[in-house]
């Protein structure tokens, strides 16, 4: 399902070019969850970042369900995210101007598959998986961190994608709330088959992954 | 197809939003643009309006030369705004073929002065001029009323010492007209009392004329004229044109108008000139800092454009989502200022308007059509410049990595 092969990416700096991937291999099949550790600096961010569509790799390819991601022009890279991939930041990613519902409903409304009011209905329904039935109307500045993540999981399923990608998505919740969050990604990403990648922190949640990918320096290391 | 308006009506919205989530900047923004687009607009307009009033003003001052036959008798008047009456003709093109260098335009004019005539059922002495309103520049100027709409081929306009109501009957040789417009008082005897007719009627009086006279003045055929009416290009002086004129057109005389006034308009072409190029300057300067702005406060949204583009946005839909939301805020402004500015024009015309006026020069204020064009193109041009400024930055984001965008580095 998800196929990385020889993924390199540098970055140009002041200060030289800094590797931080230096040609991971990675397979992840279909309806999987990975988990992925490793220090700080280690290169995971870069290595999802490339996963996502969201960074050009300096070398590598990326295959979802087939599909070469890198090797689409923008307009298809752009369906492709918007359709098969679903991202959980690590950061708070709501525009503050819409509320929850609107925040869900935005990738459906921008790849335009439906009008105000289908999508208004698809992502009140999505919101009610995530446990949010009661806060449709909440601004995310009147939603407390957790919600907030919770809204951020409901968008990133508005879609039905393929590959949900979560980078660090917890790390700056509270543990009962971290738990929380991290059942509910896990339980929705059973239910709908799912493809999830997630990196953490925390250990004990990527114990309870299939598949434990453990970077340093770059390379996964066993 | 519907959802295609449905995604363009999400993107107004967020660039609306994005407006409203910074009330003071883009507030501030807004007055900024206005003040500019209020200036610019109340100055084109009061400077166009100058200059038109300066035009006719000026026209009304008459021609730089007048070449009639030589065997006119002239009686030299300082105000060369109709050529002599006399029964001496020239041939028609004798200006066109002269081709005379320097030369800014001339008109040709046909009088037929005549006791006999007909001008009214009692058939009054009267001054007939066939004039074309399509060269003339010493005439129309003058025009104090007139109905609305284009003149008429079987309009006429009547000198200001005439006082038949505008739109009623008026004979000509048993031949009927309507009276279109009617002048200012001139000081001119032959313009105070003459009548004004399209050249085309006026050789088509020809058979009626030839009935009541018995024969057929020449001015009346249609290769020869009375006399020319000749304005001066910038570049040179009536000595040149009239001896240029003299050695090429023969059995001529050329009769020179006020030196001191031909300088005066010369020079005030100039001066209007190069405050265009100021007020030009001065927009083209405002633009590039309103674009300058917007490449700033695009480059602020690096992260939400990011992210946008992280869930699905094309780089086309970032990119018409900056404009949109660039035009909306210029735009805006621009209208307001044009608001703006009419209420700056009113002073002016309280102030100055009002003292020209008391002076007995007119002020001929931009007509409504230009006035709504000025405006138009102040809003179009503010639009245009804050997408200008927007788009660089909102490409440029189009083509980085989402993940440098998405990055938490300021
Ligand atoms: N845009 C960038 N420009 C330059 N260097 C970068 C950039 N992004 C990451 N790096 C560098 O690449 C290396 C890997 O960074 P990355 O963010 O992938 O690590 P990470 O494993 O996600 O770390 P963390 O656990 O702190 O999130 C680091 O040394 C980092 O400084
Ligand atoms: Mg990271």
């Amino acid at each position: 399902m998800l196929a990385c092969r020889g993924l390199v990416k540098h970055y140009a700096t002041d200060k030289g070019t800094v590797e931080a991937v230096r040609g991971i291999d990675l397979d992840v099949p279909m309806g999987g969850y990975a988990a992925i550790i490793g220090r700080s600096g280690s290169g995971k961010s870069s290595l999802m970042a490339m996963i996502g569509g969201l960074s050009r790799p300096t070398a590598g390819q990326v295959r979802i369900d087939g599909a070469d991601l890198w090797a689409l022009r923008e307009p298809e890279a752009a369906t492709f995210r918007n359709r098969r991939i679903g991202y959980v930041f690590q950061f708070a990613s709501l525009l503050p101007n819409l509320r929850a519902v609107d925040n869900v409903a935005l990738p459906a409304r921008l790849a335009g598959r439906l009008g105000h009011r289908e999508a208004a209905d698809v992502a009140a329904e999505r919101l009610a998986d995530v446990g949010l039935t009661d806060h449709f109307d909440a601004f995310p500045a009147e939603l407390s961190s957790g919600e907030q993540r919770r809204v951020v999981i409901a968008r990133a399923l508005m879609n039905e994608p393929a590959l949900l990608l979560a980078d660090e998505p917890t790390s700056d919740l509270d543990e009962q709330t971290e738990r929380e969050v991290m059942a509910l990604l896990r339980a929705v990403s059973r239910d709908r088959r799912t493809t999830l990648v997630l990196v953490t922190h925390n250990l004990a949640l990527a114990a309870e992954a299939e598949q434990i990918v453990h970077i340093a320096n770059g390379v996964i290391v066993p | 197809m519907r959802g295609f308006g449905s995604t363009r009506g999400l993107l107004l919205m967020l660039a609306v939003q994005n407006l409203g989530r910074r009330q003071t900047r883009t507030w501030l923004l807004v007055a900024a643009i206005a003040l500019a687009s209020a200036v610019t607009f109340a100055g084109v307009v009061a400077m166009a309006s100058v200059t038109a009033s300066m035009q006719v003003g000026l026209s009304r001052v008459g021609a730089d030369l007048m070449v009639v036959n030589r065997d006119a008798l002239t009686n030299i008047t300082n105000a060369l705004l109709v050529v002599e009456p006399t029964d001496s003709t020239v041939a028609a093109d004798a200006v066109l073929r002269a081709d005379i260098h320097g030369m800014a335009g001339f008109s040709a004019q046909r009088i037929l002065r005549t006791d006999r005539s007909g001008f009214g059922a009692a058939g009054e002495p009267v001054d007939l001029i066939g004039f074309d309103p399509g060269t003339d520049f010493t005439i129309l100027p003058w025009l104090s009323e007139r109905l609305a709409g284009p003149m008429r081929p079987d309009d006429v306009i009547l000198g200001g010492a005439r006082d038949l109501p505008l739109g009623s009957k008026a004979l000509i040789f048993g031949q009927s007209f309507r009276v279109y417009g009617k002048l200012a008082r001139t000081g001119s005897g032959t313009q105070e009392r003459g009548v004004f007719v399209q050249v085309v009627r006026f050789l088509a009086l020809a058979p009626a004329i030839r009935d009541r006279l018995g024969s057929l003045p020449h001015m009346l055929e249609p290769d020869r004229v009375t006399g020319f009416l000749i304005r001066m290009g910038p570049a040179s002086t009536e000595l040149q044109a009239r001896f240029a004129l003299l050695s090429k057109i023969p059995d001529i005389k050329v009769i020179v108008g006020s030196a001191l006034l031909t300088g005066i308009r010369q020079g005030l072409g100039m001066l209007l000139g190069g405050l265009v190029l100021l007020v030009v300057a001065l927009s083209i300067s405002t633009a590039m800092m309103v674009a300058l702005l917007f490449s700033a406060i695009m480059a602020e949204r690096r992260r939400e454009f990011g992210l946008l583009k992280a869930i699905g946005a094309r780089n086309g839909q970032i990119v018409g989502m900056a404009l949109v939301e660039a035009a909306l805020a210029t735009a805006g402004g621009a209208a307001i200022g044009v608001i703006f500015g009419l209420l700056l024009l009113r002073l002016f015309e309280r102030g100055l308007v009002h003292h020209l006026g008391e002076m007995g020069i007119p002020f001929l204020w931009l007509d409504g059509a230009r006035t709504c064009g000025v405006a138009a193109a102040c809003v179009v041009g503010a639009a245009l410049v804050g997408m200008a400024g927007a788009f660089l930055p909102a490409w440029r984001m189009g083509r980085r990595d989402i993940h440098d965008l998405l990055g938490k580095e300021s």
